[in-house]
């Protein structure tokens, strides 16, 4: 028979931080850079940990250049070719350390990254990305890419419970990545029923990691500042996001007018558009499970990171964490019925 | 691990007040007027206990002059000057009217107020001093040191959601706490920091801390009907402050915005980019703009507004059986609901 867990799950929009006492004079005063060393590359990386995911509209080198400004991080797309990377490499040497290269469990994606790994050795970061981390395959997958990089950070993922982030780290990963379905223009839960919802899943993941000295990356699920201050709060040592950098001028994709407004694309990495587009078409045995949307142009992601950091800036001085570091300890949440007055909405 | 406190809090579209049985004939037997006398100041205030929001949309002069008619408060946002101050004063001597203003103070302003202390004396005592987060140490020491100054000025202080800290704030010297982080119809707090308490669980706390100690609160914003003024009352609250309520009116501060034959007034955060442009001359670096500017119709004299939140809440007093309003939350109990009302013909959500 099948069981039924009966603890309800949380999302983002089920819970507030609630504010605590704080010695902290202003939000200029918060400090949002963290220092990690992972547990089995070793090595020790500072910034920022927000990553701009590794979705062909977002995860490109023109947002990895502004990004590296900010020291914050880019999980750079699968798709770009070794001449891509020389040409960015030679061009931008200085973002190199806050970019990885993606690959998903397949051969020729694994060559490819190979190649780009020795062209590029600035590049300390692997980006393995499945949609379904729980298959022996992608364990064995993890395993064989880490002993072909010993010292390389490898993030790996997705899954969404305790046991499979600790199988991951175990294997050879060093931060997981946590999420199953949460994004915006991902159909997976409608398509299979299958998901977790995201705070629940990362205060979860992130307790088993941290019990193995491993990390874990939230990935999805954020619409807002404030969901990305949460999923700090409940765990996350680094917080991917795809839609809320979408639309912006450093996205792939060109600008489209309609109406005198201005839209871009946006869309899941396993929707029709993305398969078309690299696989040539959706597979006769598999549904996208993904959507495409058009997005109101939002000019300069610039604005978009000022705002993402001051919003979390904010968060730390009304909990009383002078550093970002500090934000789980001080987090407690509550349980809501309704995000935010919708009088004006 | 952070922590999760499992209990669901409310807000005032959770709930509904169940009604009793009731000695009251009509209405209009209802005394909605209340007499506080204040822990720390000592002083004593009688009035009904509705204020008008320090936004520098609605706490203005000329809702000022309306609301005392009715004996409701007015906290008069911080950016009218001292020669704007004492025009005013010269031009509303009466005793009754200066006991419904509330000066507005500010961390940043200590200095400037003790410059003002003069002018202070054409009004009786009452200190508005906020902040959007009255936790921190900083605003703690604030609170103090104005207590110090000002040993007989009835002083507001917030905002905050939580009971502990309304008893820290009401020991460091304050009288009224004012709480609610996050609700208001043009925060967007909530959104930008994920922080934040629904209304009126905040309220039921803070007021059981507050009044444990002879203090009191106001409730702060998430009132978007007069149903949601009395539930406020009925949790505890002894005032209660609104702000988008009362905006979109003439005595409503900026200019009246005519399009397509529609009438507008402008109202926004105090921590928009609209109001941080118009005052700080830009919304800084290291911060996000924690407020939004909506257009909301132009709804005439705020008098006809006045009066239908008054109603309402007689009318809510008569059907829980509360001949004074002061009796209001010792009557009410709360259901727990998934929907305010019939929404068939109606406009909103």
């Amino acid at each position: 028979m099948p069981r039924i867990d009966a603890d309800l799950k949380l999302d983002f929009k089920d819970v507030l931080l609630r504010p605590k006492r704080s010695s902290l004079r202003s939000r200029a005063e918060v400090d949002l850079e963290r220092t990690f060393t992972f547990r089995n590359s070793k090595q020790t990386y500072s910034g920022i940990p927000i990553i701009v995911a590794n979705m062909d509209t977002v995860g490109t080198f023109e947002m990895a250049a502004v990004m590296s400004q900010h020291s914050m991080f880019t999980a750079v797309h699968k798709h770009y070719s070794l001449d891509d990377w020389k040409l960015f490499a030679a061009n931008h040497p200085e973002c190199l350390q806050h970019v990885a290269v993606s690959s998903g469990s397949g051969q020729s994606d694994l060559e490819k990254m190979s190649s780009i790994l020795e062209a590029v050795p600035q590049v300390k970061f692997i980006c393995l990305d499945v949609a379904n981390g729980y298959s022996e395959h992608f364990v064995e997958f993890v395993k064989l890419v880490r002993a072909k990089f010993p010292e390389h950070t490898i993030m790996a993922g997705n899954v969404v419970t305790g046991e499979m982030v600790e199988e991951l780290i175990l294997s050879g990963a060093d931060i997981i990545k946590v999420g199953v379905g949460p994004g915006s223009v991902c159909t997976t839960r409608t398509k299979t029923g299958v998901g977790y919802p995201q705070l629940s899943a990362v205060i979860e993941c992130a307790d088993s990691a941290h019990g193995l000295k491993g990390h874990i990356i939230s990935d999805g699920g954020c619409t807002c500042p404030g969901d990305v201050a949460k999923a700090f709060g409940a765990g996350a040592d680094f917080v991917m996001l795809g839609g809320m950098f979408s639309g912006h001028t450093e996205c792939a994709g060109e600008v489209i007018e309609r109406n005198g407004q201005k839209l871009k694309l946006f869309y899941g990495m396993s929707s029709e558009t993305a398969m078309k587009k690299h696989a040539g078409g959706v597979a006769e045995y598999r549904a996208s499970e993904g959507k495409t949307v058009e997005v109101p142009y939002k000019g300069d992601v610039e604005n978009t990171i000022l705002d993402i950091l001051g919003g979390l800036r904010s968060t730390c001085t009304y909990v009383g964490a002078a550093k970002l570091k500090e934000l789980s300890r001080r987090a407690t949440f509550i349980r809501v019925t309704q995000q935010h007055n919708t009088v004006f909405s | 691990m952070p922590h999760i406190d499992n209990d669901v809090k409310l807000d005032f579209k959770d709930v509904l007040l169940r009604p009793k049985r009731s000695t009251l004939k009509s209405r209009s037997e209802v005394d909605l007027t209340r007499s506080f006398s204040f822990r720390n100041s000592k002083q004593m205030y009688t009035g009904v206990p509705i204020i008008a929001a320090n936004m520098d949309t609605v706490g203005t002069f000329e809702m000022a002059k309306v609301l005392c008619k009715f004996s409701l408060f007015t906290a008069v946002h911080k950016h009218y000057r001292l020669d704007q101050w004492q025009e005013f004063a010269s031009q509303n001597p009466e005793p009754h009217f200066s006991h419904s203003i509330w000066l507005p103070a500010q961390a940043q302003a200590l200095r400037t107020l003790s410059s003002w202390n003069r002018s202070w004396k054409l009004f009786p005592r009452n200190t508005c001093l906020d902040v959007a987060n009255g936790y921190s140490e900083h605003f703690v020491e604030f609170v103090k040191d104005v207590r110090k100054r000002f040993p007989q000025h009835t002083i507001m202080a917030g905002n905050v959601v939580t009971g502990e800290m309304v008893e820290e704030l009401i020991l460091s010297g304050a009288d009224i706490i004012k709480v609610g982080i996050g609700p208001g119809s043009v925060c967007t707090t909530r959104k930008k920091t994920g922080v934040g308490y629904p209304q009126l669980s905040a309220v039921m706390e803070c007021a059981d801390a507050a009044h444990g100690l002879k203090g009191h609160i106001i409730s702060d914003g998430g009132c978007s009907c007069p149903g949601d003024v009395a539930k406020a009352f009925g949790a505890g609250a002894d005032f209660v402050m609104l702000g988008g309520m009362l905006a979109g009116h003439s005595e409503s501060g900026g200019e009246l915005i005519e399009r397509d034959g529609k009438k507008y007034k402008l109202f926004y955060g105090m921590s928009s980019e609209m109001a941080m442009k118009k005052y700080a001359g830009g919304v800084a670096e290291y911060r996000a703009s924690e407020g939004k500017t909506v257009e909301v119709p132009f709804k005439g004299d705020v008098e006809h507004t006045i009066r239908d939140i008054l109603g309402g809440i007689r009318s809510t007093c008569t059907y829980v059986g509360a001949a004074k309003l002061k009796e209001l939350s010792r009557r009410t109990t709360f259901i727990r609901v998934t929907q305010q009302m019939n929404p068939i013909f109606s406009d909103e959500h």
